[in-house]
């Protein structure tokens, strides 16, 4: 389809060349919309049934008994039920601080790796190769592991205790105010490879006279990170920050492995809280409500990105 | 950027990384080498007898079947999302109004949705489609998980692709799609091959939808091997361990290929 | 599906359970509870002698009950396991019935724990799903209510080893039988017997011997216990023994009597006897946990054993858990039931009676993976009744053993409740919520759930 219809549209932006710059541009539009055409098709093959199941779910009352039958409409209800019992305020609290952590330390971490990792040598391509591989490693190895290392006879603990910086051991995963800051650290970990791997992407892409004017006028390091450095790599940072936003809102498989949301409900955030009611209490119409709460609450971060994407195509 | 020389901060970083990175595979490929009864000892912590016992259980004809199809998924779903994602990356880099807005928007809903949710549903549409227990199956479901982060992720690449090359190839009278691929694609090429190792490496492991959509006995890839060493009759610690190890190689050799490529291809075609 | 035609044996034992339910509902009183555990004992002791003497004769011949002999087919059984035993025991079963079955295949299909359940439930959806699904028994509620398990009943009417099986094991849902248990599951107190002999104490029969004993053991430089913690199911099934023994049932719950249980144990986490980590244990680790030594008491299932061979370099041993008059221990293990969805229900039935309902089919998970037979003939097989370590376990079910769920649980609200009391549990012994806060919290929500 695309291929038929290049070449027609081509033709006529070579005869607009000439002169109607703004009828040229309008078929251009055209045609790079046609570059969206796969996707949309595809997407909306495979994706948009998913979302408009779960959005009907939201709004119904679904248990295992009519899951598989007709759903009932109970409009608002299953929100309402997630609200009352301050079980969903109190993961949303939850989420809001685990997203905060996750974010930035994943952004300022990533970031900082990316540039370490710049140089050539093997040290650096060891590491990020080492990152990478941890990255990829499956959420069970990798919590697994740190529910090993930030246990009582963690490394961690074997070196507070040995050094004699406590006498018992510090309650990383089983105490209510440690458990959420170590699973969003852990979450963190675990970003940090994939957002220095795009940063770093980014920042080759930085022309080297760039890097040359600015050695030039004599910047110190910190003035290259953050006139010459910073401003190029923008557009990756605006998508990495969305990109990070949403695997904190949506993460639930370190906690999953590292504490099931325990103790108690501790470090129940609402992609757990969503996975508990659909999969552990077979409330399929809350957890889908849960879940359109998390959408919803990415989406408004979406829209300020929306705006400074608009802010920033003004701009160039 | 041979100008990079390590200053103490970048030094400092590195160490933090190499520690923070490590620690957790060191601990890994001890675990793998252990017997299970050393896992939990402490006296066994850092000294115990190596067995490579777990390593050569978990070297059967199972683990050679189960390549095969992580290949196949892994292989496939990065072909498929890079055809659909880089298209539609370009165009919602080069064009503005209420559609990109639009499509943005709802690749980021996409992203947002919770993979679980989408089990059931995909279900009915393979069933109704006799996608069920095909591997092509499982190649379209991991497909839709990864193109919208693809597509968010490709974008910037395109962006920062100069106008005036595109103008320079319009008024040498190339047709857009000529343009695209002679001329906007190979500067972007530094972005596609990341994504593509990242779709690939995402694929690799992806688990959720594979043990949901094969019904038949053997036909699982490697991230649901990695599964069968967790249940809820025991844990084989040095199994999971050494076959984590083990899955993971290919993905080395993946990133070391790619890593290579992308250096050399900077030098190469670095933007003039 | 055709309409049920109850069959006397489960009209019996649903009887005996509704029996067992409203004197307990009744009494409040220590006394009447105490009676009502003894009727359920007494109950699954009237199966085992009614066994006895039924089923002398049903040993030696296959149950080909089911009709529909025709030729070959395949069987495929969705199962969760993956350790090394269950898997052969799975293989086994296949092998068996292939053997007795000219033509005939099993496939066994492998289905991550987690997974099992969308699964099973994603396929009924699609109209398609497996021939026999084994799965976790306390689950059947959630498959039979999604329409992904067909009714046995039909088939039970018409088997006739059926008396053989107690009430606890034949899974029912709104007056439907949807599952069968081949074996049973449940908990012991593991001991290290060398520690143990170190402090010189004897292997605990009350709880206040356990709690002295664990004190003796923390003073010589030992953990007392490990458990699980876990906020979940899986929490909820070992906390139940020990806040039962303090009187909390789920047919009349009451606030002061989970207090009680939960200030217990939590009392243990501030003694330092059990460590706050339980929390973050599910029941694999903490028994592993015991198997590397330095811990007293383990409160773990008869499966571990064979972790417990290959692993503890000590000597060790089994004791029911000291629960007093009131405690009950959950009868757990894998239900097998026929998916709804099969094309070839009656041969799935076939494999299912050749296999785990089958006396001499029983007897193979007892030696591979050490369960107790659910078949009362089987269970007094000398296999099980001359092995030290199942003794215990096979006395637990006398004198402590209770269905699970509890009958006294809305079928809906099984997996609600279970994460409830397992949330609380954690919160308890983690310190995020008071005993009696706790207590109030699941006493509060159970209401709701009209338990």
């Amino acid at each position: 389809m695309t291929s038929q219809l290049a070449p027609t549209a081509a033709q006529s932006a070579r005869a607009a060349t000439g002169g109607r710059r703004r009828g040229r541009g309008v078929s251009q539009r055209r045609v790079r919309l046609l570059f969206l055409a796969p996707a949309a098709l595809f997407l909306l093959l495979f994706s948009l049934f998913p979302l408009l199941q779960l959005l009907r779910m939201s709004v119904s009352a679904v248990t295992a008994r009519t899951l598989n039958a007709e759903w009932l409409f109970t409009g608002l209800e299953n929100f309402r039920r997630s609200f009352d019992g301050g079980e969903g305020t109190d993961a949303l609290l939850r989420t809001g601080i685990f997203v905060l952590v996750v974010t930035t330390l994943g952004m300022l971490l990533g970031l900082a790796a990316a540039i370490a990792l710049r140089t050539r040598g093997r040290w650096s391509a060891a590491l990020l190769a080492l990152m990478v591989f941890v990255w990829a490693l499956p959420p069970v190895v990798n919590g697994s592991v740190w529910k090993f290392l930030l246990g009582d006879r963690g490394l961690f603990n074997m070196i507070v205790l040995e050094l004699g910086l406590r006498d018992s051991p510090m309650p990383f995963l089983y105490s209510q105010y440690w458990a959420l800051m170590s699973v969003a650290f852990v979450n963190s970990f675990a970003v940090i490879p994939f957002n220095a791997l795009v940063f770093r992407a980014a920042l080759m892409n930085i022309p080297p006279e760039t890097f040359e004017a600015a050695a030039l006028d004599g910047v110190n390091k910190w003035q290259e990170v953050r006139h010459v450095m910073l401003p190029s790599v923008r557009p990756t940072t605006l998508v990495l920050l969305v990109l990070t936003l949403v695997y904190g809102f949506r993460s639930f498989d370190f906690i999953y492995v590292m504490t099931y949301g325990g103790p108690g409900t501790a470090t129940n955030t609402l992609p757990f809280l969503g996975y508990l009611q659909a999969f552990a209490r077979y409330d399929f119409g809350l957890g889908a409500a849960t879940s359109v709460v998390t959408v919803l609450g990415v989406l408004i971060l979406a829209a300020v990105y929306a705006r400074s994407i608009r802010r920033e195509e003004a701009e160039s | 950027m041979n100008h990079a020389k390590a200053g103490p901060v970048t030094s400092t970083v590195k160490v933090l990384l190499t520690f923070m990175y490590g620690v957790p595979i060191l601990w890994i490929v001890l675990t793998s080498l252990k017997s299970s009864r050393d896992v939990f000892s402490s006296r066994t912590s850092l000294l115990f007898r190596p067995e490579i016992t777990a390593y050569v259980d978990a070297l059967d004809g199972a683990l050679a079947d189960a390549l095969v199809q992580s290949v196949l998924i892994a292989t496939g779903t990065t072909a498929l999302v890079l055809f659909i994602a880089i298209p539609a990356a370009y165009g919602l880099a080069r064009t503005r109004g209420w559609i990109t807005t639009l499509g943005l928007g709802l690749l980021i809903v996409l992203q947002m949705m919770p993979q679980t949710a989408t089990v059931i549903p995909l279900f009915q549409i393979f069933g109704d489609w006799r996608l069920l227990d095909h591997t092509i199956g499982v190649i379209i479901a991991d497909t839709a998980l990864l193109t919208p982060f693809a597509t968010l992720l490709l974008r910037p690449f395109f962006r920062a692709v100069p106008r005036e090359l595109e103008e320079a190839g319009a008024i040498d009278g190339a047709t857009i799609l000529r343009t695209f691929w002679s001329v906007v694609l190979p500067v972007a090429r530094n972005g596609a091959f990341t994504v593509g190792t990242l779709v690939f490496l995402l694929a690799w492991g992806e688990f959720l939808y594979a043990v949901n959509f094969f019904l038949s006995p053997g036909s699982y890839p490697l991230s649901a091997l990695l599964a069968q060493q967790v249940s809820a009759f025991g844990i084989d610690w040095p199994g999971l361990m050494a076959l984590a190890v083990l899955t993971s190689i290919p993905i080395l050799l993946v990133f070391t290929a790619t890593y290579r490529l992308l250096r050399d291809g900077l030098t190469v075609g670095a933007v003039k | 599906m055709t309409p049920t035609t109850r069959s006397a044996p489960s009209l019996a034992a649903r009887a005996a359970s509704r029996a067992t339910n409203t004197s307990e509902r009744g009494s409040g009183s220590r006394n009447g509870r105490r009676r009502a555990v003894g009727l359920t004992a007494s109950a699954l002791a009237a199966a085992l002698a009614l066994a006895a003497c039924g089923g002398g004769g049903g040993d030696g011949d296959t149950g080909g009950t089911g009709g529909g002999g025709e030729g070959g087919g395949t069987v495929t059984v969705w199962h969760y396991f993956s350790d090394d035993n269950q898997v052969r025991l799975m293989d086994e079963f296949a092998a068996k019935f292939e053997g007795e079955r000219e033509g005939v295949t099993v496939e066994n299909v492998y289905v991550p724990y987690d997974e099992m359940n969308s699964k099973v439930i994603a396929a009924a959806g699609s109209q398609t799903g497996p021939d026999v699904v084994v799965f976790n028994g306390a689950e059947t509620a959630t498959l039979a209510l999604a329409g992904a398990l067909a009714p046995l009943d039909d088939y039970w009417a018409d088997y006739e080893d059926a008396g053989q099986f107690p009430d606890s094991v034949i899974h029912q849902v709104e007056d439907q039988t949807y599952a069968v248990q081949g074996y049973v599951n449940l908990l012991g107190l593991w001991y290290n017997a060398e520690i143990l002999a170190e402090i010189g104490v004897e292997p605990p029969t009350t709880i206040e011997e356990l709690e002295d004993a664990m004190a003796a053991a923390t003073d010589a430089g030992y953990s007392g216990i490990t458990l699980c913690g876990l906020p979940q199911g899986q929490g909820e099934w070992q906390a139940y023994p020990w806040l039962s023994a303090e009187g909390f049932t789920y047919d009349a719950p009451d606030a002061a009597a989970l207090e009680a249980g939960l200030a217990r144990v939590r009392g243990w986490v501030e003694s330092g006897w059990l460590s706050q980590q339980a929390v973050t244990w599910d029941q694999t680790v903490p028994f592993q946990e015991f198997a590397a030594g330095g811990v007293a008491f383990a409160e773990n299932g008869n499966w571990q054993m064979g972790t417990a061979e290959s692993d503890a370099r000590f000597e060790y041993g089994v004791v029911p858990l000291p629960l007093g008059a009131d405690g009950q221990v959950y009868l757990g293990g894998e239900g097998q039931g026929i998916g709804a969805y099969s094309q070839n229900p009656d041969l799935a039935w076939e494999y299912l009676t050749a296999t785990y309902l089958d006396a001499e089919g029983q007897l193979l998970p007892v030696e591979i993976v050490g369960s107790i037979p659910s078949r009362s003939d089987a269970a007094q097989d000398e296999m099980v009744t001359g092995n030290e370590l199942l003794q215990p376990f096979a006395e637990t079910i006398e004198t402590y053993g209770a269905n699970y769920p509890s009958p006294a649980i809305p079928p809906e609200s099984v997996g609600d409740v279970q994460l409830t009391v397992g949330q609380a549990w954690s919160a308890a012994l983690g310190g995020q919520q008071s005993p009696a806060d706790a207590a109030q919290n699941v006493v509060g929500q159970l209401e709701r759930l009209g338990g």
